[in-house]
């Protein structure tokens, strides 16, 4: 059969590039082993022409699927699914990463790219560590592959046509060649997510999943040193990399962070969420491999610990794409992937090379020299060492807890081995139970960063050390204790102790890199990283230690629940809101947009506001209204407000009624509708046959039942619900005492139920309000510019280290 | 011993108190039946909104109550003190962490989980949770 109207080409091409990116992925494997094993400089050419093949069918399929998605083909599957006629241009980039295939392509393409670096720069290295390259692109291509082989299904190709797909396979529509025409629905595509179109989902993808690339090339290298028997020379190597991972991986979560923080309301920048943490404890690994390379490179100890960190680091990547692509953490985290059915094919690529590495370094371990002499306690290596525990730790606590759903599949009761009796759920408080543990390896690590760099490699003499510290920590004592007095810390000492090492850390490696390093630009790196990173940590701990939810409902409800922390604004009442006095001015609606405007004054009965934040709710009809934050920034803090409910949501009846219930009743059954039964006693049929045909003209239906309100009076109701040929018209009950107003709305005619609604006459002068939430953020510009600082400080290490390799 | 030798010791000390603590931290998914032996102990019900009986949000007074029934069947009513989560009616599927008492479950916090089309999102663009 021949179908009318749809561009085979582009998909024929895209899916043939993905065929050409895993054979020639595949080729170059086998080549690259070849060529280090006879020492062949052919089979080398081999490897890196099958390369070079690779690379073109990364970038051949990029762009195919681009093409796609540029000029609308809504035949295919995931065009239809990411995009839409009315998408603006610019969006396509997220639409082109939203799904899973185009996010396994953004990874993909970017391997690709420091592959083909590493072509150029690995030297010695070349033919294992692109053996491993080829080795992990190959998977991964195989996870767009969509072919399924004696019934197996390997991978999803984002190429595959609407009537192709797996739901659609064997419909009536299929067998339709004209179908593109005939059903409006491939007119037009669903659309990308409202909440995605904004420009973090242009940014934040591509930084993150270059810093997800970016781990392979310390792991790369570990394997082929493991490999080759050569196990001290790819330190030295490895060093630039492991410090742009760091660096690019640590941008790219902390960007995470600002979006979540700026654009949705999850009220804060971090929430200890699944998808978060398992982006996070590979990054925390990595700063361990990448510091323990130096311990190597300085002082020649700590090798396996060094490889250990650096193959740990992409394992945890791939299990984090475990867990976040596989469907596994379902019930716990509300933002992972869809799960595609590749939960199969990506645990056998978390198991391929978790087996293989470890192996390796099983293997070598006998090989790897170990030092005679035990490390000073006054040394530098030392302390980077115990650093490093430290953050393995930190690492293992949050990925543990993240497991819980893992746990259930292995241990619960339906699972492989049944230890558990019942499912496990994740930590009611997840928040507690995150800070409980992360807060003191905090205090350990800032410790450390505040005097590790006056630590000498070998033996540090006590009396500089001393000098070294002495101004520093008595800045950060005095500094420490205003802020405390400030933000009121001194009742908590596990907060106290970490602002003050916090400020410690700050204080050190500014006079580190000012007085010891003159502010020189070579010294710069890692002070400036890590004057970042304390930055960070004391920004993150008042921010969120002291962030003070300023809505407070005057209702009181009882002595255990929760305090409440949204405020009910009436249209033009002024609030409270804590030093400011606020007011709903009122909706102004933009596009899709319901923006709230609220004003803020200093004193109550000001002339002119302070300022004017406006929350939005996004109105879309796939996901309905969703609340964005707008959020007023001070130097010294940010006032975060978002919509939790509008009245302008509810319902209501051209004639003033809202409130709108409905139910589905039998006869004898009774429902509750704002502190009255309605009791639905029996229903009247009555049909109207015209005499001359037979047939039934008119169908009523009358609904007799009863409402009782709370001091038990009964009053009669009995709405109507008719059909006259195709006219249906409803004859509705009123209760004038209660102000309701009951609506036979229709019969389910499967469970033999009727449908009632029911509505509340509204008041007239009834304003109509919001319900808010503001928080106070207090310093979180510290976290900024830690954040960035941490970033930038990270690429000029990368840089130093460049310049000295 | 050497120096590091005592420092892995200690780590898995604390690996091993971190395993325990997530244990016990760990709530349990359980239904109705079993959160109402225990009033009073915090559990994590799953379950989905009972469409059939009224649901009433009433902004003023802050209450949120609805009925919700567990994967086992069991109704219970549900007070939520908190506004009405945005789009609940579309919810197909209800996790509430909270607490039995005698007439009903209060639910502390409230995670909802919207029909396929509207969850299949990116990993950082989730869309929602309800939480607060």
């Amino acid at each position: 059969m021949e179908y009318v109207g749809e561009h085979l080409l582009p998909g024929i091409l895209g899916r043939t590039f993905v065929a050409l990116a895993f054979a020639a992925a595949v080729v170059s494997v086998i080549a690259y082993y070849l060529a280090e094993k006879q020492d062949s400089t052919s089979f080398k050419k081999l490897g890196r022409i099958a390369f070079y093949a690779h690379i073109t069918g990364v970038l051949g399929l990029v762009l195919s699927l681009f093409y796609l998605l540029l000029s609308h083909y809504f035949e295919y599957d995931y065009v239809w699914k990411h995009s839409s006629l009315d998408l603006e241009q610019r969006f396509v980039f997220s639409a082109f990463w939203e799904g899973q295939e185009g996010s396994f392509i953004l990874w993909l393409f970017w391997q690709a790219i420091l592959g083909g670096i590493l072509v150029f720069t690995a030297k010695k290295w070349e033919n294992y560590t692109m053996m491993v390259f080829a080795a992990v692109q190959a998977f991964l291509a195989s996870m767009i592959l969509g072919v399924f082989p004696g019934g197996i299904r390997i991978g999803s190709s984002p190429f595959v046509l609407m009537r192709e797909t797996a739901d659609n396979l064997g419909l009536p529509w299929t067998q339709i060649p004209d179908y593109l025409e005939k059903f409006p629905a491939f007119m037009d595509g669903s659309g990308l997510n409202p909440l995605l179109q904004n420009y973090w989902m242009t940014i934040h993808p591509p930084v993150l999943f270059l810093g997800f690339a970016s781990t392979l090339v310390p792991f790369a290298f570990a394997i082929a040193a493991l490999l080759k028997g050569d196990l001290k020379s790819w330190v030295k190597a490895t060093l630039p990399w492991a410090f742009f991972s760091v660096g690019i991986l640590g941008l790219g979560i902390l960007m995470g962070g600002a979006w979540a923080y700026e654009a949705l309301s999850f009220g804060g920048f971090w929430a200890w969420d699944p998808v978060e943490n398992s982006s996070l404890v590979p990054w925390i690994t990595m700063v361990g491999g990448a510091h323990l390379l130096l311990v190597y490179r300085n002082k020649k100890s700590g090798l396996g610990a060094a490889f250990f960190m650096n193959i740990l680091t992409f394992v945890l990547i791939l299990y984090s794409t475990f867990l976040t692509r596989s469907g596994v953490l379902g019930d716990s985290s509300v933002h992972a992937f869809v799960d595609l059915g590749l939960s199969g094919q990506l645990l056998i690529y978390l198991l391929f090379f978790t087996l293989i590495a470890f192996g390796l370094l099983i293997w070598r371990y006998k090989e790897l020299p170990k030092s005679k002499t035990e490390d000073d306690l006054s040394s530098r290596e030392f302390w980077l060492f115990i650093g490093s525990l430290v953050l393995l730790i930190s690492a293992f606590q949050i990925i543990f807890s993240t497991s819980i759903p893992v746990l259930n599949r292995l241990f619960g009761p339906e699972g492989w081995i049944a230890l558990m009796e019942e499912e496990m759920a994740p930590p009611l408080d997840a928040i507690e139970h995150y800070n409980s543990f992360q807060l003191p390896f905090a205090i350990l690590i800032a410790l450390f960063i505040a005097v590790g760099q006056f630590l000498r490699y070998g033996k540090t003499k006590a009396k500089s050390f001393w000098k070294n510290i002495s101004l520093s920590l008595a800045i950060s004592i005095v500094v420490t204790a205003l802020f405390a007095q400030l933000y009121s810390f001194w009742s908590n000492g596990l907060y106290l102790a970490l602002l003050f090492t916090g400020f410690f850390a700050a204080f050190s490696n500014l006079y580190y890199w000012l007085v010891q390093g003159r502010g020189k630009f070579s010294f710069a790196g890692s002070s400036v990283a890590h004057l970042g990173f304390a930055l960070l940590l004391v920004g993150a701990l008042i921010s969120n230690g002291k962030q003070e939810t300023i809505s407070q409902s005057k209702v009181f409800l009882s002595e255990d629940l929760p305090a409440n922390e949204n405020a009910l604004m009436e249209q033009g009442d002024s609030i409270a809101l804590g030093n400011y006095t606020a007011v709903f001015e009122g909706l102004k609606q933009e596009g899709n947009k319901q923006f709230y405007e609220v004003n803020y004054f200093d004193e109550p009965g000001q002339s002119s506001a302070n300022f004017k934040l406006e929350p939005f709710l996004l109105m879309s009809d796939e996901m309905g209204p969703t609340p964005n934050p707008d959020t007023r920034h001070f130097w010294d803090k940010d006032i975060y407000t978002h919509v939790t409910y509008s009245s302008y949501l509810e319902p209501t009846t051209g004639d003033g009624y809202g409130k709108e219930a409905e139910v589905k009743l039998r006869e004898g059954d009774t429902a509750i509708y704002r502190s009255h039964f309605v009791v639905f006693d029996s229903l009247k049929v009555r049909a109207g046959i015209n005499d001359s045909t037979g047939e039934m003209e008119r169908l009523t239906l009358t609904g007799v039942g009863r409402v009782i309100n709370a001091m038990g009076q009964e009053f009669k109701i009995s709405p109507t619900y008719q059909l006259e040929g195709e006219i249906l018209s409803h004859e509705d009950a009123y209760l004038e005492e209660a102000g309701f107003k009951f609506r036979f709305a229709d019969i389910d005619t499967e469970t033999n139920q009727v449908i009632i609604k029911a509505w509340t006459k509204l008041d007239e002068n009834e304003k109509p309000f919001i319900v808010m939430k503001a928080i106070v953020f207090p310093m979180i510009n510290i976290l900024w510019l830690g954040s960035i600082l941490m970033v930038l400080g990270s690429f000029i290490a990368v840089w130093q280290r460049i310049k000295q390799a | 011993m050497k120096k590091t030798h005592i420092a892995i010791i200690i780590v898995i000390a604390v690996a091993i108190g971190a395993i325990i603590t997530t244990i016990n931290d760990a709530s349990t998914y359980v239904g109705f039946a079993k959160a109402q032996e225990v009033p009073g102990t915090k559990y994590t019900v799953i379950g989905y909104l009972d469409k059939e009986a009224a649901m009433d949000y009433n902004a003023k007074a802050n209450t949120f109550v609805f009925t919700a029934i567990d994967k086992e069947g069991e109704k219970s009513k549900v007070f939520y003190n908190q506004p009405k989560p945005q789009d609940f009616e579309r919810s197909e599927e209800i996790t509430m962490k909270g607490f039995a008492t005698d007439s009903a479950f209060v639910a502390e916090e409230i995670l909802m989980k919207c029909p396929s089309k509207y969850n299949e999102e990116n990993q950082i663009a989730g869309y929602e949770t309800y939480q607060d």
